[in-house]
Protein backbone atom coordinates (compact mmCIF):
# COMPACT_ATOMS: atom_id res chain seq x y z
CA UNK A 1 0.00 0.00 0.00
CA UNK A 2 2.83 2.46 0.93
CA UNK A 3 4.59 1.37 -2.15
CA UNK A 4 1.51 2.62 -3.87
CA UNK A 5 1.69 6.12 -2.65
CA UNK A 6 5.10 6.30 -3.42
CA UNK A 7 4.89 5.23 -6.73
CA UNK A 8 1.90 7.72 -7.04
CA UNK A 9 4.07 10.80 -5.37
CA UNK A 10 7.11 10.23 -7.67
CA UNK A 11 4.86 10.23 -10.96
CA UNK A 12 2.99 13.11 -10.33
CA UNK A 13 6.14 15.05 -8.67
CA UNK A 14 7.82 14.12 -12.69
CA UNK A 15 4.99 15.09 -14.56
CA UNK A 16 4.18 17.92 -12.30
CA UNK A 17 5.84 20.43 -14.34
CA UNK A 18 4.44 19.42 -17.78
CA UNK A 19 0.99 19.20 -16.42
CA UNK A 20 1.37 23.39 -15.60
CA UNK A 21 2.84 24.02 -18.34
CA UNK A 22 -0.04 22.56 -20.65
CA UNK A 23 -2.94 23.82 -18.23
CA UNK A 24 -1.54 27.43 -18.70
CA UNK A 25 -1.39 27.15 -22.43
CA UNK A 26 -5.11 26.92 -21.86
CA UNK A 27 -5.73 29.12 -19.79
CA UNK A 28 -7.59 32.73 -20.42
CA UNK A 29 -5.71 34.59 -18.83
CA UNK A 30 -2.02 37.11 -19.94
CA UNK A 31 -1.10 36.25 -15.81
CA UNK A 32 -0.16 32.95 -15.35
CA UNK A 33 -0.96 32.33 -11.99
CA UNK A 34 -3.29 30.57 -10.08
CA UNK A 35 -6.71 30.11 -9.93
CA UNK A 36 -7.45 29.08 -13.47
CA UNK A 37 -9.50 31.57 -15.55
CA UNK A 38 -11.19 29.31 -18.03
CA UNK A 39 -10.63 27.45 -21.20
CA UNK A 40 -9.36 29.45 -24.30
CA UNK A 41 -7.30 28.66 -27.94
CA UNK A 42 -6.75 32.37 -27.94
CA UNK A 43 -2.48 31.85 -27.17
CA UNK A 44 -2.42 28.88 -29.91
CA UNK A 45 -3.92 31.46 -32.32
CA UNK A 46 -1.22 34.02 -31.15
CA UNK A 47 1.76 31.33 -31.21
CA UNK A 48 0.81 30.84 -35.11
CA UNK A 49 1.17 34.71 -36.06
CA UNK A 50 4.82 34.44 -33.87
CA UNK A 51 6.90 34.32 -36.86
CA UNK A 52 10.16 34.68 -34.15
CA UNK A 53 9.35 31.27 -32.55
CA UNK A 54 8.19 29.28 -35.27
CA UNK A 55 11.40 30.27 -37.39
CA UNK A 56 13.26 28.92 -34.21
CA UNK A 57 10.96 25.38 -34.30
CA UNK A 58 11.64 25.27 -38.18
CA UNK A 59 15.34 25.96 -37.53
CA UNK A 60 15.84 23.42 -34.62
CA UNK A 61 14.17 21.05 -36.97
CA UNK A 62 15.99 21.52 -39.61
CA UNK A 63 19.43 20.97 -38.05
CA UNK A 64 17.96 17.68 -36.30
CA UNK A 65 16.99 16.06 -39.31
CA UNK A 66 20.81 15.61 -40.67
CA UNK A 67 22.11 15.14 -36.50
CA UNK A 68 19.80 12.48 -36.59
CA UNK A 69 21.25 11.07 -39.95
CA UNK A 70 24.59 11.43 -39.52
CA UNK A 71 24.28 10.32 -36.11
CA UNK A 72 22.78 7.34 -37.19
CA UNK A 73 24.65 6.30 -40.45
CA UNK A 74 28.06 6.52 -38.15
CA UNK A 75 26.73 5.04 -35.23
CA UNK A 76 25.84 1.82 -37.53
CA UNK A 77 29.30 2.07 -38.71
CA UNK A 78 30.94 1.98 -35.80
CA UNK A 79 28.80 -0.87 -33.85
CA UNK A 80 29.18 -3.23 -36.65
CA UNK A 81 32.77 -3.07 -36.35
CA UNK A 82 32.74 -3.25 -32.88
CA UNK A 83 30.10 -5.96 -32.87
CA UNK A 84 32.54 -8.08 -35.54
CA UNK A 85 33.55 -11.52 -34.74
CA UNK A 86 37.34 -10.90 -35.15
CA UNK A 87 37.86 -8.90 -32.06
CA UNK A 88 38.32 -5.02 -33.53
CA UNK A 89 42.57 -3.58 -33.01
CA UNK A 90 42.57 -1.11 -30.52
CA UNK A 91 38.22 -1.87 -29.51
CA UNK A 92 39.00 -0.51 -25.55
CA UNK A 93 39.82 2.84 -27.22
CA UNK A 94 37.66 3.68 -29.25
CA UNK A 95 35.08 2.69 -26.23
CA UNK A 96 36.98 4.92 -24.36
CA UNK A 97 36.46 7.71 -26.89
CA UNK A 98 32.65 7.09 -27.38
CA UNK A 99 32.73 7.77 -23.66
CA UNK A 100 34.23 11.30 -23.41
CA UNK A 101 31.17 13.38 -24.54
CA UNK A 102 29.74 11.88 -20.98
CA UNK A 103 32.85 13.07 -18.66
CA UNK A 104 32.76 15.95 -20.34
CA UNK A 105 30.15 18.62 -19.45
CA UNK A 106 29.24 19.63 -22.68
CA UNK A 107 29.33 23.59 -22.19
CA UNK A 108 33.28 22.65 -21.25
CA UNK A 109 33.54 20.88 -24.71
CA UNK A 110 31.65 23.40 -26.78
CA UNK A 111 33.96 26.05 -24.98
CA UNK A 112 36.85 24.64 -26.36
CA UNK A 113 35.23 23.50 -29.43
CA UNK A 114 34.77 27.57 -30.05
CA UNK A 115 38.21 28.48 -29.16
CA UNK A 116 39.19 26.16 -31.86
CA UNK A 117 37.38 27.31 -34.73
CA UNK A 118 37.52 30.90 -33.85
CA UNK A 119 41.47 30.49 -33.85
CA UNK A 120 41.42 28.34 -37.19
CA UNK A 121 38.77 31.10 -38.49
CA UNK A 122 35.29 28.43 -38.85
CA UNK A 123 32.39 30.50 -38.64
CA UNK A 124 29.98 29.34 -36.22
CA UNK A 125 26.61 28.48 -37.04
CA UNK A 126 24.55 25.81 -38.73
CA UNK A 127 27.35 23.32 -39.93
CA UNK A 128 29.33 22.86 -37.11
CA UNK A 129 26.20 23.10 -34.52
CA UNK A 130 25.30 19.79 -36.35
CA UNK A 131 28.43 18.66 -36.22
CA UNK A 132 28.69 19.03 -32.62
CA UNK A 133 25.60 17.96 -31.82
CA UNK A 134 26.17 14.56 -33.84
CA UNK A 135 29.30 14.20 -31.61
CA UNK A 136 26.86 14.24 -28.70
CA UNK A 137 24.44 12.16 -29.81
CA UNK A 138 27.05 8.80 -31.05
CA UNK A 139 27.45 7.35 -27.57
CA UNK A 140 24.13 7.15 -27.25
CA UNK A 141 22.97 6.08 -30.78
CA UNK A 142 26.22 3.76 -31.15
CA UNK A 143 25.13 1.82 -27.50
CA UNK A 144 21.33 1.48 -29.43
CA UNK A 145 22.20 -0.33 -32.39
CA UNK A 146 25.13 -2.14 -30.91
CA UNK A 147 22.96 -3.64 -27.93
CA UNK A 148 20.71 -5.05 -30.61
CA UNK A 149 23.81 -6.25 -33.47
CA UNK A 150 25.08 -8.40 -30.29
CA UNK A 151 21.98 -10.38 -29.87
CA UNK A 152 21.82 -10.96 -33.43
CA UNK A 153 22.58 -14.68 -34.80
CA UNK A 154 25.98 -14.59 -36.66
CA UNK A 155 24.71 -17.70 -38.64
CA UNK A 156 22.45 -16.24 -40.42
CA UNK A 157 24.77 -14.52 -42.22
CA UNK A 158 27.07 -16.59 -42.57
CA UNK A 159 24.13 -19.17 -44.15
CA UNK A 160 23.58 -16.07 -46.57
CA UNK A 161 27.12 -16.11 -47.25
CA UNK A 162 27.58 -20.03 -47.76
CA UNK A 163 24.66 -19.44 -50.34
CA UNK A 164 26.77 -17.03 -52.49
CA UNK A 165 25.59 -14.16 -51.18
CA UNK A 166 28.54 -11.31 -51.71
CA UNK A 167 28.90 -9.30 -47.87
CA UNK A 168 27.22 -6.01 -48.65
CA UNK A 169 24.40 -8.86 -50.24
CA UNK A 170 24.46 -10.67 -47.01
CA UNK A 171 24.41 -7.26 -45.10
CA UNK A 172 21.70 -5.78 -46.32
CA UNK A 173 19.32 -8.81 -46.90
CA UNK A 174 20.05 -10.44 -43.59
CA UNK A 175 21.23 -8.09 -41.11
CA UNK A 176 19.45 -4.81 -41.78
CA UNK A 177 16.06 -5.97 -41.93
CA UNK A 178 17.21 -7.13 -38.17
CA UNK A 179 18.29 -3.72 -37.33
CA UNK A 180 15.69 -1.38 -39.00
CA UNK A 181 14.55 -1.29 -35.74
CA UNK A 182 17.22 -0.16 -33.52
CA UNK A 183 17.91 2.42 -36.54
CA UNK A 184 14.62 3.91 -36.10
CA UNK A 185 15.22 4.28 -32.80
CA UNK A 186 18.56 5.75 -32.66
CA UNK A 187 17.35 8.24 -35.10
CA UNK A 188 14.56 9.52 -32.87
CA UNK A 189 16.98 9.21 -30.11
CA UNK A 190 19.52 11.37 -32.32
CA UNK A 191 16.28 14.06 -32.89
CA UNK A 192 15.00 14.31 -29.54
CA UNK A 193 18.63 15.17 -27.99
CA UNK A 194 19.05 17.56 -30.79
CA UNK A 195 15.75 19.41 -30.15
CA UNK A 196 16.01 19.10 -26.23
CA UNK A 197 19.77 20.86 -26.66
CA UNK A 198 20.88 24.33 -25.35
CA UNK A 199 24.34 24.20 -23.99
CA UNK A 200 25.57 23.18 -27.62
CA UNK A 201 23.76 25.94 -29.66
CA UNK A 202 24.82 28.52 -26.62
CA UNK A 203 28.46 28.38 -28.00
CA UNK A 204 27.98 27.46 -31.06
CA UNK A 205 25.11 28.65 -33.44
CA UNK A 206 26.70 31.77 -34.49
CA UNK A 207 23.77 33.48 -36.05
CA UNK A 208 21.20 30.17 -36.11
CA UNK A 209 18.60 30.52 -33.81
CA UNK A 210 17.01 27.59 -32.64
CA UNK A 211 13.86 27.58 -30.58
CA UNK A 212 15.95 26.45 -27.37
CA UNK A 213 18.11 29.38 -27.73
CA UNK A 214 15.25 31.91 -28.65
CA UNK A 215 13.44 30.47 -25.29
CA UNK A 216 16.62 31.23 -23.21
CA UNK A 217 16.98 34.38 -24.31
CA UNK A 218 12.65 35.33 -23.60
CA UNK A 219 13.18 33.91 -20.04
CA UNK A 220 14.64 36.79 -18.11
CA UNK A 221 12.01 39.19 -19.60
CA UNK A 222 8.22 38.27 -18.53
CA UNK A 223 6.59 34.82 -19.53
CA UNK A 224 3.73 35.38 -22.12
CA UNK A 225 0.94 32.27 -22.03
CA UNK A 226 1.84 31.82 -26.39
CA UNK A 227 5.29 30.68 -24.82
CA UNK A 228 3.42 28.34 -23.07
CA UNK A 229 2.14 27.16 -26.40
CA UNK A 230 4.94 26.67 -28.02
CA UNK A 231 6.43 24.84 -25.21
CA UNK A 232 3.82 22.49 -25.69
CA UNK A 233 3.80 22.02 -29.75
CA UNK A 234 7.44 21.23 -28.33
CA UNK A 235 6.38 18.50 -26.15
CA UNK A 236 3.56 17.36 -28.39
CA UNK A 237 6.22 16.93 -31.14
CA UNK A 238 8.40 14.91 -28.79
CA UNK A 239 5.72 12.64 -27.54
CA UNK A 240 5.24 11.69 -30.91
CA UNK A 241 8.96 10.58 -31.61
CA UNK A 242 9.37 8.68 -28.60
CA UNK A 243 5.81 7.05 -29.30
CA UNK A 244 6.73 6.12 -32.77
CA UNK A 245 10.26 4.88 -31.74
CA UNK A 246 8.81 3.05 -28.90
CA UNK A 247 5.99 1.23 -31.34
CA UNK A 248 9.20 0.10 -33.77
CA UNK A 249 11.53 -1.36 -31.00
CA UNK A 250 8.32 -3.31 -29.81
CA UNK A 251 7.42 -5.10 -33.39
CA UNK A 252 10.93 -6.18 -33.20
CA UNK A 253 11.06 -7.80 -30.30
CA UNK A 254 7.68 -9.03 -31.08
CA UNK A 255 8.63 -10.66 -34.14
CA UNK A 256 11.67 -10.99 -35.26
CA UNK A 257 11.00 -11.04 -39.02
CA UNK A 258 13.17 -12.25 -41.57
CA UNK A 259 12.46 -11.99 -45.58
CA UNK A 260 10.84 -14.95 -46.88
CA UNK A 261 13.94 -15.55 -49.29
CA UNK A 262 16.22 -16.15 -46.92
CA UNK A 263 14.27 -18.79 -44.83
CA UNK A 264 16.05 -21.63 -45.99
CA UNK A 265 19.52 -20.00 -45.26
CA UNK A 266 18.04 -19.69 -41.88
CA UNK A 267 17.23 -23.23 -41.61
CA UNK A 268 20.28 -23.98 -42.42
CA UNK A 269 21.57 -21.90 -39.82
CA UNK A 270 20.06 -23.54 -37.20
CA UNK A 271 20.62 -26.58 -38.22
CA UNK A 272 24.40 -26.36 -37.77
CA UNK B 1 45.20 -3.06 -47.65
CA UNK B 2 41.87 -4.54 -48.25
CA UNK B 3 38.56 -2.98 -46.66
CA UNK B 4 36.99 -5.08 -43.73
CA UNK B 5 34.09 -4.16 -41.02
CA UNK B 6 36.78 -2.74 -38.67
CA UNK B 7 37.35 0.34 -41.29
CA UNK B 8 33.54 1.18 -40.37
CA UNK B 9 34.94 2.50 -36.87
CA UNK B 10 37.10 5.12 -38.86
CA UNK B 11 34.42 8.14 -38.94
CA UNK B 12 33.24 7.74 -35.47
CA UNK B 13 37.25 7.29 -34.60
CA UNK B 14 37.78 10.84 -36.76
CA UNK B 15 35.23 12.75 -35.46
CA UNK B 16 35.32 12.09 -31.95
CA UNK B 17 39.31 12.75 -32.21
CA UNK B 18 38.78 15.97 -34.22
CA UNK B 19 35.79 17.12 -32.17
CA UNK B 20 36.63 15.69 -28.54
CA UNK B 21 40.12 14.73 -27.89
CA UNK B 22 41.59 17.39 -29.71
CA UNK B 23 39.64 20.68 -28.30
CA UNK B 24 40.50 18.76 -24.72
CA UNK B 25 44.57 19.05 -25.72
CA UNK B 26 44.16 22.50 -27.15
CA UNK B 27 42.61 23.60 -23.76
CA UNK B 28 45.51 22.15 -21.80
CA UNK B 29 47.78 24.34 -24.89
CA UNK B 30 46.14 27.16 -24.32
CA UNK B 31 46.45 27.45 -20.44
CA UNK B 32 49.69 28.06 -20.60
CA UNK B 33 49.71 30.88 -23.40
CA UNK B 34 50.00 34.15 -22.71
CA UNK B 35 47.41 37.20 -23.53
CA UNK B 36 49.56 40.18 -25.44
CA UNK B 37 47.71 43.28 -26.89
CA UNK B 38 44.28 40.78 -27.43
CA UNK B 39 46.17 38.26 -28.84
CA UNK B 40 47.33 35.18 -27.71
CA UNK B 41 51.05 34.62 -27.68
CA UNK B 42 52.34 31.02 -27.38
CA UNK B 43 54.70 30.55 -24.15
CA UNK B 44 55.08 28.37 -21.66
CA UNK B 45 53.61 30.72 -18.88
CA UNK B 46 52.12 29.38 -15.36
CA UNK B 47 50.25 32.48 -14.88
CA UNK B 48 46.48 31.13 -15.75
CA UNK B 49 47.20 28.20 -12.96
CA UNK B 50 48.35 30.15 -10.25
CA UNK B 51 45.58 32.59 -10.63
CA UNK B 52 43.13 29.88 -10.99
CA UNK B 53 44.54 28.20 -7.69
CA UNK B 54 45.27 31.08 -5.77
CA UNK B 55 42.25 33.13 -6.49
CA UNK B 56 39.56 32.60 -4.02
CA UNK B 57 36.91 33.60 -6.54
CA UNK B 58 37.60 30.62 -8.85
CA UNK B 59 38.00 28.31 -5.71
CA UNK B 60 34.51 28.71 -4.34
CA UNK B 61 33.14 28.62 -7.78
CA UNK B 62 34.33 25.18 -8.37
CA UNK B 63 33.63 24.28 -4.54
CA UNK B 64 30.64 25.50 -5.05
CA UNK B 65 29.76 23.01 -8.27
CA UNK B 66 31.43 20.03 -5.70
CA UNK B 67 28.54 20.98 -3.26
CA UNK B 68 25.86 21.56 -5.91
CA UNK B 69 26.50 17.76 -6.97
CA UNK B 70 26.97 16.30 -3.35
CA UNK B 71 23.39 18.07 -2.34
CA UNK B 72 21.91 16.79 -5.78
CA UNK B 73 23.25 13.53 -4.65
CA UNK B 74 21.77 13.87 -1.41
CA UNK B 75 18.36 14.55 -1.95
CA UNK B 76 18.08 11.95 -5.12
CA UNK B 77 19.25 9.03 -3.39
CA UNK B 78 16.12 8.94 -0.36
CA UNK B 79 13.72 9.17 -2.99
CA UNK B 80 15.29 6.68 -5.52
CA UNK B 81 16.01 4.20 -3.35
CA UNK B 82 12.47 3.04 -1.83
CA UNK B 83 11.39 3.87 -5.30
CA UNK B 84 13.55 1.23 -6.90
CA UNK B 85 13.28 -1.34 -4.72
CA UNK B 86 9.41 -0.56 -5.02
CA UNK B 87 9.89 -1.18 -8.84
CA UNK B 88 11.39 -4.30 -8.47
CA UNK B 89 8.44 -5.69 -6.74
CA UNK B 90 6.10 -4.57 -9.57
CA UNK B 91 5.22 -7.85 -11.80
CA UNK B 92 6.65 -7.66 -15.31
CA UNK B 93 3.85 -5.66 -17.31
CA UNK B 94 3.87 -2.52 -14.75
CA UNK B 95 7.63 -3.07 -14.59
CA UNK B 96 7.64 -1.90 -18.35
CA UNK B 97 5.21 0.85 -17.85
CA UNK B 98 7.01 2.15 -14.86
CA UNK B 99 10.30 3.00 -17.04
CA UNK B 100 8.37 4.55 -19.70
CA UNK B 101 7.20 6.96 -17.01
CA UNK B 102 10.52 7.14 -15.65
CA UNK B 103 12.26 7.38 -18.47
CA UNK B 104 10.04 10.24 -20.38
CA UNK B 105 10.26 13.25 -18.56
CA UNK B 106 13.91 12.91 -19.48
CA UNK B 107 13.58 13.64 -23.23
CA UNK B 108 11.62 17.00 -23.01
CA UNK B 109 14.16 19.28 -23.21
CA UNK B 110 15.79 21.15 -20.38
CA UNK B 111 14.56 24.61 -21.06
CA UNK B 112 11.25 23.18 -21.40
CA UNK B 113 11.61 22.26 -18.15
CA UNK B 114 13.08 24.91 -16.35
CA UNK B 115 10.45 27.08 -17.83
CA UNK B 116 8.04 24.47 -16.62
CA UNK B 117 9.41 24.95 -13.00
CA UNK B 118 9.44 28.46 -13.20
CA UNK B 119 6.13 28.75 -13.55
CA UNK B 120 5.50 26.27 -10.88
CA UNK B 121 7.43 27.96 -8.54
CA UNK B 122 6.98 31.40 -9.31
CA UNK B 123 5.42 34.17 -6.53
CA UNK B 124 1.84 33.26 -8.31
CA UNK B 125 2.77 29.73 -8.79
CA UNK B 126 1.22 26.40 -7.99
CA UNK B 127 2.95 25.83 -5.09
CA UNK B 128 2.47 29.38 -3.42
CA UNK B 129 -1.62 29.10 -4.66
CA UNK B 130 -1.82 25.79 -2.81
CA UNK B 131 -0.01 27.09 -0.26
CA UNK B 132 -2.12 30.28 0.28
CA UNK B 133 -5.45 28.28 -0.43
CA UNK B 134 -4.47 26.31 2.73
CA UNK B 135 -4.00 29.06 4.62
CA UNK B 136 -0.66 27.78 5.45
CA UNK B 137 1.03 31.35 3.97
CA UNK B 138 -0.23 35.02 3.80
CA UNK B 139 2.73 36.29 1.51
CA UNK B 140 4.05 34.32 -1.51
CA UNK B 141 6.88 32.59 -0.78
CA UNK B 142 10.15 34.33 -2.34
CA UNK B 143 12.75 32.07 -1.81
CA UNK B 144 11.04 29.07 -4.23
CA UNK B 145 11.98 30.86 -7.08
CA UNK B 146 15.37 32.74 -8.37
CA UNK B 147 17.38 30.58 -5.17
CA UNK B 148 19.74 27.65 -4.46
CA UNK B 149 16.36 26.64 -3.18
CA UNK B 150 14.50 26.25 -7.21
CA UNK B 151 18.04 25.38 -8.47
CA UNK B 152 18.99 22.36 -6.29
CA UNK B 153 14.90 21.45 -6.85
CA UNK B 154 15.19 20.78 -10.71
CA UNK B 155 18.54 19.23 -10.23
CA UNK B 156 17.15 16.76 -8.19
CA UNK B 157 14.47 16.67 -10.71
CA UNK B 158 16.68 16.10 -13.64
CA UNK B 159 18.85 13.46 -11.99
CA UNK B 160 16.28 11.52 -9.92
CA UNK B 161 15.39 8.81 -13.27
CA UNK B 162 19.00 8.46 -13.70
CA UNK B 163 19.47 7.60 -9.67
CA UNK B 164 16.81 5.70 -10.01
CA UNK B 165 17.43 3.67 -12.89
CA UNK B 166 20.88 3.03 -11.80
CA UNK B 167 19.57 1.50 -8.25
CA UNK B 168 16.51 -0.26 -9.56
CA UNK B 169 18.90 -2.25 -12.31
CA UNK B 170 21.12 -3.46 -9.68
CA UNK B 171 18.16 -3.95 -7.23
CA UNK B 172 16.40 -6.51 -9.80
CA UNK B 173 19.57 -9.05 -9.54
CA UNK B 174 19.59 -9.31 -5.92
CA UNK B 175 18.18 -12.99 -5.01
CA UNK B 176 15.26 -12.82 -3.19
CA UNK B 177 16.25 -15.73 -1.35
CA UNK B 178 18.78 -14.01 0.51
CA UNK B 179 16.12 -11.80 1.87
CA UNK B 180 14.04 -14.18 3.11
CA UNK B 181 17.00 -16.47 4.54
CA UNK B 182 17.90 -12.99 6.61
CA UNK B 183 14.43 -12.60 7.61
CA UNK B 184 14.07 -16.18 8.84
CA UNK B 185 17.30 -16.00 10.71
CA UNK B 186 15.35 -13.34 12.74
CA UNK B 187 16.85 -10.13 11.21
CA UNK B 188 14.18 -7.30 11.26
CA UNK B 189 13.65 -5.30 8.10
CA UNK B 190 16.03 -2.66 8.58
CA UNK B 191 18.77 -5.02 9.65
CA UNK B 192 17.78 -6.90 6.32
CA UNK B 193 17.95 -3.70 4.59
CA UNK B 194 20.85 -2.66 5.87
CA UNK B 195 23.23 -5.92 6.05
CA UNK B 196 21.61 -7.07 2.59
CA UNK B 197 19.75 -5.14 0.63
CA UNK B 198 22.23 -2.45 0.53
CA UNK B 199 25.57 -4.04 0.29
CA UNK B 200 24.55 -6.06 -3.22
CA UNK B 201 22.69 -2.65 -4.34
CA UNK B 202 25.91 -0.74 -3.59
CA UNK B 203 27.33 -0.94 -7.25
CA UNK B 204 24.15 0.08 -8.94
CA UNK B 205 24.12 3.45 -6.30
CA UNK B 206 27.64 4.23 -6.40
CA UNK B 207 26.79 4.79 -10.53
CA UNK B 208 23.72 6.97 -10.00
CA UNK B 209 26.18 8.73 -7.68
CA UNK B 210 28.54 8.57 -10.18
CA UNK B 211 26.28 10.03 -12.95
CA UNK B 212 24.15 12.02 -10.61
CA UNK B 213 27.16 13.78 -9.25
CA UNK B 214 28.61 15.13 -12.32
CA UNK B 215 25.69 15.86 -14.36
CA UNK B 216 24.65 18.29 -11.41
CA UNK B 217 28.28 19.85 -10.56
CA UNK B 218 28.75 19.80 -14.41
CA UNK B 219 25.25 22.02 -15.05
CA UNK B 220 25.48 25.93 -15.82
CA UNK B 221 21.42 26.53 -17.13
CA UNK B 222 19.48 25.56 -14.27
CA UNK B 223 21.98 27.67 -12.01
CA UNK B 224 21.74 30.70 -14.57
CA UNK B 225 17.79 30.24 -15.14
CA UNK B 226 16.70 29.66 -12.19
CA UNK B 227 18.98 30.36 -9.39
CA UNK B 228 18.79 34.51 -9.21
CA UNK B 229 21.51 36.07 -7.50
CA UNK B 230 23.21 32.78 -6.66
CA UNK B 231 23.02 31.61 -10.17
CA UNK B 232 27.12 32.24 -10.45
CA UNK B 233 28.51 28.93 -11.65
CA UNK B 234 32.43 28.15 -12.31
CA UNK B 235 31.05 27.48 -16.34
CA UNK B 236 29.13 30.95 -16.61
CA UNK B 237 32.73 32.55 -15.38
CA UNK B 238 34.53 30.45 -18.31
CA UNK B 239 32.21 31.50 -21.30
CA UNK B 240 33.20 35.12 -19.51
CA UNK B 241 36.33 34.66 -19.55
CA UNK B 242 36.57 33.51 -23.03
CA UNK B 243 34.23 35.75 -24.14
CA UNK B 244 34.48 39.16 -23.22
CA UNK B 245 37.53 39.08 -21.04
CA UNK B 246 39.37 37.57 -23.83
CA UNK B 247 41.03 35.45 -21.40
CA UNK B 248 41.71 32.23 -22.63
CA UNK B 249 44.59 31.08 -20.66
CA UNK B 250 42.75 31.66 -18.03
CA UNK B 251 39.23 30.22 -19.07
CA UNK B 252 41.20 27.08 -20.36
CA UNK B 253 43.01 26.10 -17.10
CA UNK B 254 39.92 27.12 -14.76
CA UNK B 255 37.89 24.68 -17.61
CA UNK B 256 40.81 21.50 -16.84
CA UNK B 257 40.42 22.61 -13.41
CA UNK B 258 36.56 21.94 -13.27
CA UNK B 259 37.18 18.94 -15.43
CA UNK B 260 39.29 17.38 -13.18
CA UNK B 261 37.31 18.22 -10.30
CA UNK B 262 33.93 17.12 -11.37
CA UNK B 263 35.65 13.69 -12.37
CA UNK B 264 37.62 12.83 -9.06
CA UNK B 265 34.94 14.25 -7.11
CA UNK B 266 32.49 11.57 -9.18
CA UNK B 267 34.97 8.40 -8.54
CA UNK B 268 35.58 9.66 -4.85
CA UNK B 269 31.93 9.48 -4.03
CA UNK B 270 31.27 6.32 -6.04
CA UNK B 271 34.09 4.54 -4.21
CA UNK B 272 32.76 5.76 -1.11
CA UNK B 273 29.59 4.77 -1.53
CA UNK B 274 30.98 1.30 -2.79
CA UNK B 275 32.91 1.23 0.51
CA UNK B 276 30.14 1.87 2.70
CA UNK B 277 28.19 -0.86 1.06
CA UNK B 278 31.41 -3.59 1.70
CA UNK B 279 31.56 -2.25 5.31
CA UNK B 280 27.94 -3.05 5.92
CA UNK B 281 28.28 -6.16 4.44
CA UNK B 282 31.64 -6.99 6.89
CA UNK B 283 29.16 -6.56 9.85
CA UNK B 284 27.05 -9.49 8.53
CA UNK B 285 29.60 -11.39 7.82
Amino acid sequence: MSSRILLAAVTAFLYLPVAVLVVFSFNASEVMAFPLSGFTWHWYGVLANNDNFWNGFVASLLIAQPVGLLGTLIALATALALADRRPLRGRMVLIGLLLIPFLVPKSVLSIAQAMIMSRVGIPRGATVLILAQTLMVLPFTTALIASVLVRLDPRLEEAARDLGALPWQAFRRVTLPQLKAAIGAAYSVAVILSLSDLAISMFLSGRTQPLSLIVASQFRRELTPDLNAMQVVVLAVTVLLVTVSELLRRRQTKAQTIPFDIQPAAALGHRA
Amino acid sequence: MTLSKHHLAIPAAVVLVIGAVLPILLLVMFSVFRVEDLDLVPALSLRSWTDVVTSGTYRFLIGKAVVSGIVTVLLCIPVAYPLALCLTRLDARWKGIGLIVLLTPLYTGEIVRIYAWRIVLGSEGLVNATLKALGVIDQPLKILLFSPVATHLVLAYDNLPFMTLAIWVSAEFVDRRLIEAARDLGARPMQAFAQVWLPLTAPGLAAGAFATFSLAAGDMLTPMLLGGTSGATAMAMIDNLFGTAFDWPTASALALTLLGVLNIGAVLIALAVLRLGRLRAGVSA
